[in-house]
C-alpha cells in the first residue's frame, strides 16, 4: 500500500512539473512577439533576443496561428491573416504583371485602343483588391500579435 | 494506517506545492527587480498578474497601416491614439516617453517613414510620367528612363518604408513592455 501511495506521490508531482515550467517560461522578456520587416517578408521575431520564429515571404505561407496558439483570440486573429494574405499577395502581383502588360501594349502601334486601356484597368482593380486583402491581413496579423503578448504571463 | 498515509500524502503534496510557488515567486521578484517594473516586486504573484492584465488591456499600443498610414491604436479595437501620414501628424516619442528605448527607435522609425514617403511620392509621379509619355505614343528613351528610373526610386522608398515599420513594431515592443506590471 505505502509503495503505491509513493507511486501516486511521484506522478503528482512529475505531473505538476510541466505545468510549472509552462508558466515561468512565459515571460514578455523572452516570448513577446513582434513584427520584423526586411525586404519584403515579414519576420515575426520573439523576446528581447529577436529570435525569428517564422518568415512569411512574398509567396511562402506560414503557420501564423501555431505559433500564436495558446491565445484563442490571438489564433482567431491569425486564421485571418493565413486566409487574406497569401491571396492578397497574388492578386496584387498579378496586377502589377497586368499594368506592365498594359505599359507594354500602349507601345504597339495600331492596337486596339480598348486593349490597353483594359489591361490597365484591369492591372489597378487587381492592385486595389489585392491590396486591401493585404490590409486585411496586416491588420489581423497586429491584433493576434497584441492578444498573444497580452494573454502572457507577467 | 491507510488514513494516515492519505493525509501525509496530502499534507506533502501541499508542502511541495506551496515550495514549489514560493520558487515561482521568488524568482518572478528576482526578474521584476532587475527590470522595469522593481518598484512592483513586493506586490504578490497573483496581485501583479491581475494588475498587469488590466494595464496591459487598457494601455498596450499597436499600429496598423492603411495605403501609407500609420495608425497608432489602443487596445485590440481601442481607439486611435493618432494617425501619421502625408496630410496628419502626431508626436509619436511624447506618446511613448515612458519607455527610453521606445523613443529612441521611434526617432529611427521617424527618420527611415520620412525617407520613404519622399522616396516612393518621387518615384510614383516619375513612373506615372512616363507612363503617360509612352500612353502618347511617343516611341523616344525618355519614357522607359522615367519608368524604370522610378520604380528604383519607389522601391528604394519601399526599403525605408519597410526599415521604418520594423522600427515602428520594436518601440511599441518596449513600450508594452515597459507598462507597469
Amino acid at each position: 500500500m505505502s509503495s503505491l501511495l509513493t507511486l501516486c506521490a511521484a506522478i503528482c508531482l512529475l505531473s505538476m512539473r510541466p505545468i510549472l515550467m509552462a508558466a515561468q517560461e512565459a515571460t514578455y522578456d523572452e516570448n513577446a512577439l513582434r513584427v520584423d520587416q526586411r525586404r519584403g517578408t515579414i519576420s515575426i521575431v520573439r523576446g528581447v533576443s529577436e529570435t525569428v520564429v517564422a518568415k512569411v515571404g512574398a509567396f511562402r505561407g506560414v503557420d501564423v496561428a501555431g505559433i500564436v496558439s495558446p491565445s484563442a483570440n490571438a489564433v482567431a486573429q491569425a486564421k485571418i491573416f493565413e486566409h487574406d494574405y497569401r491571396p492578397g499577395t497574388w492578386i496584387a502581383s498579378l496586377g502589377v504583371a497586368t499594368l506592365g502588360l498594359a505599359l507594354g501594349s500602349y507601345r504597339i502601334a495600331g492596337l486596339n485602343q480598348a486593349i490597353p486601356t483594359g489591361l490597365t484597368i484591369g492591372g489597378v482593380s487587381l492592385i486595389t483588391y489585392g491590396g486591401w486583402r493585404l490590409g486585411n491581413a496586416y491588420r489581423a496579423l497586429s491584433k493576434s500579435i497584441w492578444w498573444y503578448n497580452r494573454d502572457l504571463k507577467r | 494506517m491507510n488514513s494516515r498515509f492519505f493525509w501525509a500524502l496530502t499534507l506533502g503534496v501541499a508542502l511541495l506545492s506551496g515550495g514549489a510557488k514560493a520558487g515561482a515567486q521568488s524568482k518572478n521578484k528576482g526578474e521584476a527587480v532587475s527590470g522595469p517594473a522593481a518598484t512592483s516586486a513586493a506586490v504578490t504573484t497573483g496581485e501583479r498578474a491581475t494588475d498587469s492584465t488590466r494595464t496591459y488591456v487598457a494601455n498596450a499600443l499597436r499600429f496598423e497601416t492603411n495605403w501609407g498610414n500609420v495608425s497608432l491604436i489602443r487596445g485590440a479595437d481601442g481607439p486611435t491614439v493618432g494617425t501619421l501620414g502625408w496630410f496628419r501628424d502626431f508626436d509619436l516619442t511624447q506618446v511613448l516617453a515612458s519607455s527610453p528605448s521606445a523613443v529612441a527607435d521611434a526617432r529611427v522609425f521617424e527618420t527611415n517613414n520620412f525617407r520613404g514617403s519622399v522616396a516612393g511620392a518621387i518615384g510614383a509621379t516619375t513612373t506615372l510620367i512616363g507612363v503617360v509619355v509612352a500612353a502618347n505614343g511617343s516611341n523616344n528613351a525618355a519614357s522607359p528612363v522615367l519608368i524604370i528610373g522610378g520604380v528604383g526610386v519607389m522601391v528604394w522608398g519601399a526599403q525605408h518604408l519597410s526599415m521604418s515599420y520594423s522600427a515602428l513594431s520594436r518601440a511599441l515592443w518596449w513600450y508594452n513592455r515597459d507598462l507597469k506590471r
